[in-house]
């Protein structure tokens, strides 16, 4: 009780003025579950309870504090990193991912985008912890990154397709989702194809259904299983080794067209930021 | 017949091109994205611009490039949108499927149906990457089954493929039972082309023995799948 109330403040805060944004994630999750019957999104009672003290609520207050704080070898906030709607401007940036940048001439998800920012405007390198640690609720690049998509929560997925490198990274996306290979000869649409499948006792998301699909492609995510937040990306390279193919390099080009397509089929749904997983 | 063709020719010509100057890494900015065909892209994308791990050892031998090259079923079998290919295409997979399969010698036998279970609920094997799958002796690749049928036994099993419980009991133990279910774990798109069903004897994850003993986790009187 005392935890709940304390964790209300500052993401009633951080979630700004917007009438969707004023949802709670566990919020817009419910309008979704109201909206279809969907064995994935209410396989489990347990998290949606969970959801209104999800751990990586508190990310956002650390997020929040470490984004404007002056940091780094220049010692400045990153408050005019453009995340493509202008420098600073936060409110619904994070739904519009990927996104071609024409000041380094490629598609970049959100995660390439925020370290861009932290090397060219803060001044870090590789080799700082705040870009080389990437794994955990520690992470600064999982506050960052959690802090950031919270002001896209309710808001709808609309990544733009007017650059024709958006429209190019969309399409070789979804080829490389029905694209098998490997030992086990899976492509992503072995198993997210299909409505209520199960591989063993997780029910698997459908590509093909946007209200489903919202969900799945919600990142950062507490994972419960893990016990700590994580991003898209690691949710691609999970999957890219239960598939038994080869490891998607961390902002590269294997996992931008991935994303560029995942956030493509959730296209006009609200994002759930942040979620849980199981 | 079934072997592994290079890259589209367009894609091939093109890298070529890029990388003949001398300069190895042309960086995956340099090339027009927008000048390919999706599936041109997309075959850059995962062998060539570096977007994947691909020099990374695999326990099969050699590395990652191999896996991700696909073969001709795989390649004929990838429908962008879902769905199959045409009837030829897939009396073509069907026909290739078939003669992939090999026998044990003496023939098809069931195996020890304990072992059987094990194997058929294992997920291990053939996973590379943050968390890498040493084969060993002790430690060997499991048939993922119960990843995709349900009930092949007493634990919670997937629903990708159809549900196994009592498949045996059903169906007994002919000698043309036996080649059937073989068939079907050796490589089944000799009877589905283009199923989802992994080859789990064409693709090297499952030995002659081992596929023995998955049968008798299926077909073995004994079984409790057959309970
Ligand atoms: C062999 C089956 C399999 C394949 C192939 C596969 N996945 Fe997954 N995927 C899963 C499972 C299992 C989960 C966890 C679902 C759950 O917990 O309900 C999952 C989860 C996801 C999620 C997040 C949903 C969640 O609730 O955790 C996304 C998005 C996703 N996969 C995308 C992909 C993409 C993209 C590919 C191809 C690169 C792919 N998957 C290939 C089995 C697979
Ligand atoms: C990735 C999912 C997947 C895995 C893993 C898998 N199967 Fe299957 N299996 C299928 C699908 C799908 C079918 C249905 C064939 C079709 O129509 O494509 C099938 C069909 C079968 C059939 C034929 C059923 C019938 O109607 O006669 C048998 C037997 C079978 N599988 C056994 C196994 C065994 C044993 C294993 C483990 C060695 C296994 N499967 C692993 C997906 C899978």
């Amino acid at each position: 009780m005392f935890r709940k109330a304390l964790l209300a403040l500052p993401v009633a805060l951080a979630l700004g003025a917007t009438a969707n944004a004023q949802k709670a994630p566990e919020d817009v999750l419910q309008g979704l579950i109201d909206s279809i019957d969907s064995s994935y999104l209410t396989q489990s009672e347990m998290n949606l309870m969970m959801m209104p003290d999800s751990p990586a609520l508190w990310l956002i207050d650390d997020g929040k504090d470490l984004f404007h704080e002056a940091r780094g070898p220049n010692n400045v906030s990153l408050e005019t990193c453009d995340f493509g709607k202008g420098p600073g401007v936060l409110e619904g940036a994070f739904v519009e991912f990927p996104r071609f940048f024409e000041d380094t001439g490629r598609v970049m998800d959100f995660e390439s985008r925020l370290v861009h920012c932290m090397k060219t405007i803060q001044g870090f390198t590789d080799d700082d912890p705040a870009i080389r640690t990437k794994h955990g609720n520690a992470a600064d690049i999982t506050k960052l990154q959690t802090y950031v998509a919270s002001l896209s929560n309710g808001h709808a997925w609309n990544p733009p397709m007017d650059h024709p490198m958006e429209q190019a990274m969309r399409d070789a996306g979804e080829v490389i989702f029905y694209r098998r290979a490997g030992t086990m000869d899976f492509s992503c649409s072995t198993c997210h194809a299909a409505t209520g499948k199960r591989i063993r006792a997780s029910v698997l998301p459908n590509s093909n259904v946007p209200e489903e699909w919202t969900k799945a492609v919600s990142w950062p995510a507490f994972r419960v299983g893990h016990d700590n937040v994580r991003s898209a990306q690691h949710r691609v390279g999970e999957c890219y080794w239960q598939m038994r193919h080869a490891e998607p390099v961390w902002g590269g080009t294997g996992m931008t067209a991935i994303i560029s397509y995942w956030n493509d089929r959730a296209r006009g749904q609200p994002a759930i930021l942040p979620d849980m997983k199981r | 017949m079934f072997k592994k063709t290079s890259l589209a020719a367009g894609v091939a010509a093109f890298a070529a091109f890029l990388f003949a100057g001398g300069s190895s890494i042309a960086a995956a900015d340099e090339v027009d994205f927008t000048a390919m065909s999706a599936e041109e892209l997309a075959e850059y994308i995962i062998l060539e611009s570096g977007g994947f791990h691909l020099d990374a050892a695999v326990q099969e031998g050699g590395t990652m490039r191999a896996r991700m090259e696909q073969d001709d079923m795989q390649r004929a079998c990838s429908v962008v949108g879902g769905g199959k290919p045409d009837a030829a295409t897939l009396e073509a997979v069907r026909t290739a499927a078939a003669a992939s399969i090999t026998y044990p010698e003496g023939g098809i036998k069931l195996g020890d149906w304990q072992k059987g279970r094990e194997l058929s609920w294992s997920g291990f094997g053939f996973r590379v990457g943050h968390r890498t799958d040493e084969h060993s002796g002790n430690r060997q690749p499991g048939g993922n089954c119960a990843n995709c049928h349900q009930k092949v036994g007493d634990r919670d099993g997937g629903t990708l493929g159809p549900d196994l419980t009592g498949y045996g009991k059903a169906r007994g133990t002919s000698d043309a039972m036996l080649k059937y279910v073989y068939d079907v774990i050796y490589n089944a798109h000799a009877y589905f082309p283009c199923t989802q069903m992994p080859r789990m004897g064409a693709q090297g994850v499952l030995t002659h023995a081992q596929i023995a003993d998955i049968m008798a986790w299926l077909l073995d009187p004994e079984s409790p799948v057959n309970q």
